[in-house]
């Protein structure tokens, strides 16, 4: 069951290119698994293996194609004949800032990043987006400051860079949608009331008894407690409360 | 005398009859040359092929987007992007070659042929609605409002894009008629407010800009109609910087010509946005009593 | 790749029992809960209890301890690198406090020693935030929400879900703190999954009484962590991080402190080492260990390094007898295997169900209940449904949740998944999901307070290294908690300490030789080394012809 002894002899082997260099690989397997089995040990290029964390970024392309194709390596199954290469790492600048001194305006998000103006619209990073993400659109909204709509159309993003290696207005995209998402979650959304009322609440050392009640409570008498504390139905709204209020 | 020759690529290879005589004519006159030892392409190819097609993707982009969205028609507010947007269309209709370029480059949205009709605000009204339909809507006339129409140049120019004729447009004039105004000609109401000028160039600009406020004041303006951003920056924005630099210039108040319609159709005061023009406009309303007027 | 035929027959099984499964759920009929007596015997089928996958260590301070032979084996190895070859009377770093992971508790705690006023070091294996918090997807509990909740409640909950076994001070710290943890989240930027007035959306989890998860759409983990990871970098004149640089061993002083540690850069094969004054131990967890020949969800650094320099340093272990299976792991496609759907999916009406189209037991039971129920259906009762690649699972009917929650919810509410499965062309808003038991979390770990301290002075714990927060099994939405309540006290606890204590000066790692000569005489073959670092995939068959390679561990 384990990723070692995955991969069996009898799968069918195709023949992929490496950086170029031709191997034969079980057409089952992903391009990272079928790299592994090539022979490669991974340093750099592997990540979470589960799609999200944004290491594994490959531009591949197809015989009788000029297109750019891209993938998480993790996530793409080889096909014949794909030429690849993992991107592991590319350059973009990261402007540094003092997160509690913004106040959700567009021109700091202008301010530091002013690139954001040389996007003419050419639409290469949204086509090379390994996760689907609109990344000229997220651009485009920025541009007219609407830092919401950035934030919400850039929420998959899992700043791999593949957006930056082929900006012609050399845009390092992900890192501004990161300022993007977080002045919005910050700034342009409402903060949670009942969240700051419970802090203060824990603060003024409101549930304090009755959780050490439960912490100096024999065993048996614990288990009783748990098994009869009162389940919040799971089609429930938010209006519902419990029929007492012990713990409360 | 010896001298640098630089050849050029075609003179390699379909034209070496012209390279090889000239270079025997030197030779001849006794002219010592050397090739450069290192060369590329003149740019020739470049310059002449007109490739600067890149910037053409942004607008022809929208148009598809307006086709996705299931209609034919656009409307512009700004002269800018109105100009901006029917030139890339008209290219799209006319210029096959041009035309295949953009859409093989933008190969992974449909291809567009120029489909989509490009209208500005003022043509849409003058057309759609009708000065007439327009005037019978106006709630607050703006009586005795001496306003002068400011065009600049980009709804009007290049010719296949005008929203009217050129050099003598009438529909900005009459629209704010409709509304009551009393309407100031002059003549640089079709010349550029110094446009993009004032990054590169910002005196210059200035000084364009307020031969256009002190000849609309001359004409007898006491108001100043807008449909660009840009014009607003340049004629607005920096009065106060004309002001203090030209001896006589007076302040005008702009506005754009929607926010002069919104207060004569009416609409709730909340939607004109005044706190985003000068001061002086704004007094200017009130002097006029069209701000009271709504609010009762 | 697409279901194939026969996979599409039996879906049709699971449609034909759905319109009238989906009816129970809205009347709230569920499958009813297991006593706590039938808990434990259901637990009978799970794999911690399989005694021919355990062995005692035979070494260290935890000697005779009985725990998975993978993890028992990594603990009883010998060092990477002799310590003998390291040169500690010049150090290359030198720093305030040296934190040794880069995910979500590391990252947390460097912010915190900062704003302290500490010079960090952050040191990490593979790149910052390429950790399992980036993978976590469901949601971070905490009970926000007073008119129906507490820390009361939530303490239950945690407790119940560990077998009441959990140590009840970390637990208590975890739920009070709960919502301060949420609160900083909140005003770092993070995008919660919010009612328009603002009020944070909440769902229930396995285990949990109340609806107390919060969540950023099916990306939880992946929001934190780059949220968090930003904030660090607009520290970076106090932060520094060293990626692709894990810890190998920790280093004393002449007082018995933890002051360093030993990196290997494994880009140039360098061993580098560093004085700290306070040494925080965030590593996490164990995954890629593959105990008892699992699949897991975990990254691909995860390999218990921190646990195994911390143990030969004397710190003590607890509760690595049970590793947490997750229930719902993909079993196919083949491509998919092991990755994590979130247990969300059952909270927002996903039924587990057999290859008849019933379902065996209520989907909010503890995720350790869960796994072994799914084990049952499928190994004692016969009741799984084969896949192409010769395994079996159990399906997760994700349609339900469009007949539930109205069409396109499954798109909107699990984005990550839904694109996922969508390359492999199956649509989880009208096909089912195969699912089995996957290597999920590392519930014990090392022994340590919920102030942060260990029993070593000048060494602090948190995250999933950590043991005793979630006793024997840990709770949907405990973890990136976890990281972030226990992160944010070990940055300030270690911050503490770099500035008030006088650190001793003369370094040494005495006590890895000491450890080396333990597992010499307790017969360790000399080839078994540790940390692992990373696990090496590389075919069989490869590996016997790279005839000159010489191997430590699993690295050349």
């Amino acid at each position: 069951m384990t990723e070692v002894k995955a991969v069996e002899i009898k799968a069918k082997l195709i023949p992929i290119y490496i950086m170029g260099k031709k191997y034969e690989v079980p057409e089952t397997l992903t391009i990272m698994k079928a790299i592994e089995y090539a022979g490669y040990q991974y340093i750099r290029g592997c990540g979470c293996r589960g799609g999200v964390c944004g290491a594994c970024s490959t531009v591949y392309r197809k015989p009788g194609s000029y297109k750019i194709m891209s993938g998480l390596a993790c996530q793409t199954v080889v096909e014949p004949e794909m030429y690849l290469t993992q991107i592991p790492f590319y350059p973009a600048i990261r402007s540094t800032y003092t997160f509690e001194k913004l106040t959700g305006k567009p021109e700091e998000v202008f301010d530091l990043y002013h690139e954001l103006f040389r996007c003419v619209a050419c639409n290469a990073c949204s086509k090379v987006c390994p996760m689907d993400v609109e990344v000229m659109d997220y651009i485009a909204a920025l541009k007219r400051g609407d830092i919401k709509a950035a934030a919400e159309i850039s929420f998959d993003c899992i700043q791999c860079g593949l957006c930056a290696s082929r900006c012609m207005g050399e845009l390092p995209q992900y890192h501004i949608a990161q300022l993007a998402r977080r002045i919005n979650g910050r700034y342009l959304t409402p903060q949670a009331e009942h969240l700051k009322t419970m802090v203060a609440n824990i603060e003024a050392g409101r549930y304090q008894e009755s959780l050490t009640g439960l912490k100096v409570m024999d065993i048996n008498m614990l288990k009783e407690t748990y098994t009869a504390r009162e389940m919040e139905p799971a089609t429930g709204g938010e209006d519902w409360i419990p029929k007492e209020n012990i713990g409360l | 005398m010896k001298i640098s020759y630089y050849p050029g690529c075609t003179l390699k290879t379909k034209a070496k009859n012209l390279e090889s005589s000239a270079l025997a004519c030197l030779d001849a006159l006794g002219v010592e040359y050397e090739e450069l030892p290192r060369w590329n392409c003149c740019g020739a190819v470049y310059s002449l092929s007109d490739d600067d097609l890149i910037h053409l993707i942004a607008p022809v982009r929208d148009l598809i987007r307006v086709q996705e969205q299931g209609f034919d028609t656009v409307l512009t507010l700004c002269s800018m992007c109105y100009n901006t947007l029917a030139r890339a269309n008209e290219l799209m209709k006319n210029d096959e070659v041009k035309r295949g370029t953009i859409n093989d480059f933008m190969d992974e949205e449909p291809d567009y042929k120029g489909e989509i009709k490009v209208v500005h605000f003022l043509d849409f009204i003058r057309d759609e609605i009708g000065w007439d339909k327009l005037k019978a809507n106006v709630k607050n006339p703006l009586n005795g409002m001496k306003l002068a129409p400011y065009y600049g140049c980009t709804l009007l120019r290049p010719g296949d894009v005008s929203i009217d004729k050129s050099n003598s447009p009438v529909v900005f004039e009459e629209c704010m008629e409709a509304l009551g105004a009393e309407i100031v000609k002059f003549p640089k109401a079709i010349e550029c407010c110094g446009s993009y000028q004032v990054l590169g160039n910002p005196e210059a600009a200035l000084k364009v800009s307020n031969d256009i406020i002190t000849e609309a004041t001359a004409f007898g303006a006491e108001a100043m109609a807008l449909t660009c951003p840009l014009c607003d920056y340049n004629l607005g924005h920096r009065q106060e910087e004309m002001l203090k630099k030209y001896e006589g210039t007076k302040a005008l108040p702009m506005f754009y010509f929607t926010q002069l319609m919104a207060v004569a159709l009416g609409v709730d005061p909340e939607n004109y946005n005044l706190d985003l023009n000068q001061a002086v406009s704004q007094e200017f309303l009130k002097g006029k009593n069209l701000l009271e007027k709504v609010s009762t | 790749m697409p279901y194939p035929e026969q996979l599409k027959e039996l879906i049709k099984v699971v449609e034909s029992t759905r319109a009238e499964r989906v009816a129970r759920k809205k009347k709230n009929e569920e499958v009813p809960f297991l006593s706590l007596d039938a808990r434990t015997d259901r637990l009978k089928y799970h794999p911690d209890f399989k005694d021919e996958g355990r062995h005692e260590l035979s070494i260290g301070p935890s000697k005779g301890y009985k725990i998975a032979h993978e993890m028992a084996e990594v603990l009883e190895a010998h060092s990477r690198v002799n310590p003998a070859d390291v040169d500690l009377s010049k150090t290359d770093y030198e720093t305030d406090v040296l934190i040794l992971g880069g995910g979500g508790a590391g990252t947390s705690a460097a912010i915190l020693a900062a704003e302290q006023g500490c010079k960090v070091i952050i040191a990490t294996k593979l790149r910052h935030g390429d950790a399992n918090t980036m993978m976590a997807e469901g949601g971070i509990q905490a009970a926000t929400k007073g008119h129906k909740d507490s820390p009361y409640f939530h303490y239950l909950d945690i407790m119940g879900g560990g077998h009441f076994n959990n140590v009840p001070e970390l637990a208590e710290t975890l739920a009070n703190n709960a919502p301060g943890a949420i609160k900083w989240l909140e005003s770092q930027g993070c995008n919660f999954s919010k009612y328009p007035d603002g009020t944070m959306k909440t769902i229930h989890g396995g285990g949990t009484s109340r609806k107390r998860m919060h969540y950023a759409a099916d990306i939880t983990g992946a929001e934190i962590m780059r949220t968090i990871r930003d904030e660090a970098r607009n520290h970076s004149d106090d932060i520094q991080v060293l990626e692709f640089s894990p810890a190998v061993e920790l280093i004393l002083n002449e007082k018995g402190e933890c002051a360093g540690a030993v990196l290997y850069n494994m880009e140039t094969e360098e061993y580098i080492t560093v004085k700290a004054k306070s040494i925080i131990m965030a590593t996490g967890g164990s995954g890629r260990l593959h105990i008892q020949g699992f699949m897991t969800t975990n990254h691909y650094g995860a390999t218990a390094d921190g646990i195994v320099m911390a143990y030969r340093a004397g710190v003590k272990i607890c509760f690595l007898h049970t590793v947490q299976y997750h229930p719902t792991g993909i079993v196919f496609p083949e491509q998919a295997e092991g990755i994590l759907i979130t247990e969300k999916f059952r909270g927002s009406g996903a039924n587990l169900v057999n290859i008849e189209g019933q379902q065996f037991v209520n989907e909010r039971e503890p995720r350790d209940v869960e796994a072994a129920s799914i084990i049952k259906e499928c190994i004692e009762d016969g009741k799984g449904i084969p896949t192409p690649t010769g395994k079996v699972g159990i399906w997760l009917d994700s349609p339900m949740i469009e007949d539930l929650a109205g069409p396109g919810t499954v798109e909107r509410e699990f984005p990550g998944k839904f694109i996922l499965y969508k390359r492999f062309g199956i649509d989880i808003s009208k096909e089912p999901m195969l699912i089995y038991p996957t290597l999920h979390y590392q519930n014990g770990g090392l022994e340590f307070k919920n102030t942060g301290h260990t029993s070593l002075p000048g060494l602090f714990v948190a995250g999933e290294v950590g043991g005793g927060i979630h006793g024997e099994n840990r709770l949907m939405g405990n973890s990136l908690l976890d990281i972030i309540v226990y992160g944010r006290i070990a940055g300030k606890s270690a911050a503490d300490f770099a500035n008030e204590n006088v650190n001793g000066s003369k370094l040494s790692l005495e006590h890895v030789v000491k450890y080396n000569e333990e597992a010499d005489k307790a017969g360790i073959a000399k080839d078994k080394v540790a940390p692992m670092l990373l696990p090496n995939y590389t075919d069989a068959r490869t590996r016997e012809k790279q005839l000159t390679s010489h191997y430590v561990g699993n690295m050349r």
